[in-house]
């Protein structure tokens, strides 16, 4: 039997998006994010993890998503090291054999790398995220 | 040399684009937004096993100024009553475009190129003008529509 993908399914204004479980360190509520001026303004700020001072994003300010910069705050591990992502919700694990879709010509800048693909999850389309390709 | 064309009305001109690169034709539907979209994108949509993009064509050729689409339509997604998306495939890309109404499928003589400048549309989409009754039908390039960005 094909070993399956576990991703994390969470919500920006009510649509999917996915992160593989393995990149993802700690599912916690945003709470003592500290504003830092030396950061770049597309951070929220950054909040003490496992003893070390991670940068903090909002998925939703990189998206040009309106609304209130989540309730649910992921730790991740991206190629550069840990970073906190601000989301609206985690709905649920998705557990699946499926081989990501590719996004399809003409939608994306060739600049644009936020998205791994696509996947198919309970009858709409998820977009599985790229956490490397977050940053501008 | 007659080409067959699918007819179709935006903003109430006449524009065609070829038969054998249409797949389906839908009633329009709201599609999956994709945050960082160009801002002409609708969304995806997922057809018969198939992922769509679905392009907002008189955004495309300039006809409209950026709507409320993409990203930036939160809560703007509604009944678009009427309008229809025609499914192509270009080069073994599938997409779709967002019409107002398709009129028909019809034979037309090779477009005429070069002489009749466009009106209000951007000419880069533009492929030239098939004529028919007196009616104007502007064909459009379907490469150039899925390579816009």
């Amino acid at each position: 039997m094909a070993e399956g993908t576990r991703y994390l399914i969470l919500s920006l204004q009510g649509e999917g998006y996915a992160i593989p479980i393995s990149r993802l360190l700690e599912i916690t509520v945003p709470r003592d994010i500290q504003k830092d001026k030396g950061l770049s303004e597309v951070f929220e700020g950054k909040c003490e993890f496992r003893g070390r001072f991670v940068p903090v994003l909002s998925l939703k300010k990189i998206f040009n998503l309106s609304g209130n910069k989540g309730t649910a705050l992921l730790m991740v591990q991206n190629a550069k090291g840990m970073m906190g992502l601000l989301v609206d919700e985690v709905t649920e694990i998705f557990d699946t054999t499926q081989k990501p879709a590719p996004m399809p010509a003409g939608v994306l800048n060739p600049g644009t790398h936020c998205y791994g693909g696509i996947l198919r999850h309970r009858d709409s389309l998820v977009l599985l995220l790229n956490e490397d390709g977050l940053l501008p | 040399m007659m080409i067959n064309y699918l007819v179709f009305l935006l903003s109430g001109r006449l524009f065609g684009v070829k038969l054998d690169g249409a797949i389906e034709i839908l009633p329009w539907r709201p599609s999956r937004r994709v945050p960082l979209a160009y801002s002409y994108v609708e969304g995806l949509l997922d057809y018969r096993g198939v992922v769509y993009p679905v392009f907002n064509i008189a955004q495309q050729l300039g006809m409209v100024k950026p709507g409320p689409i993409g990203p930036t339509a939160a809560e703007s997604v509604g009944t678009r009553s009427g309008q229809s998306i025609i499914l192509l495939e270009v080069n073994k890309n599938p997409f779709g475009i967002v019409v107002d109404a398709v009129v028909k499928m019809a034979p037309l003589k090779s477009p005429v190129t070069g002489v009749v400048k466009p009106q209000g549309v951007d000419p880069k989409f533009v492929q030239g003008f098939a004529y028919e009754d007196d009616r104007e039908i502007m064909i459009l390039d379907g490469e150039r529509l899925l390579h816009a960005g």
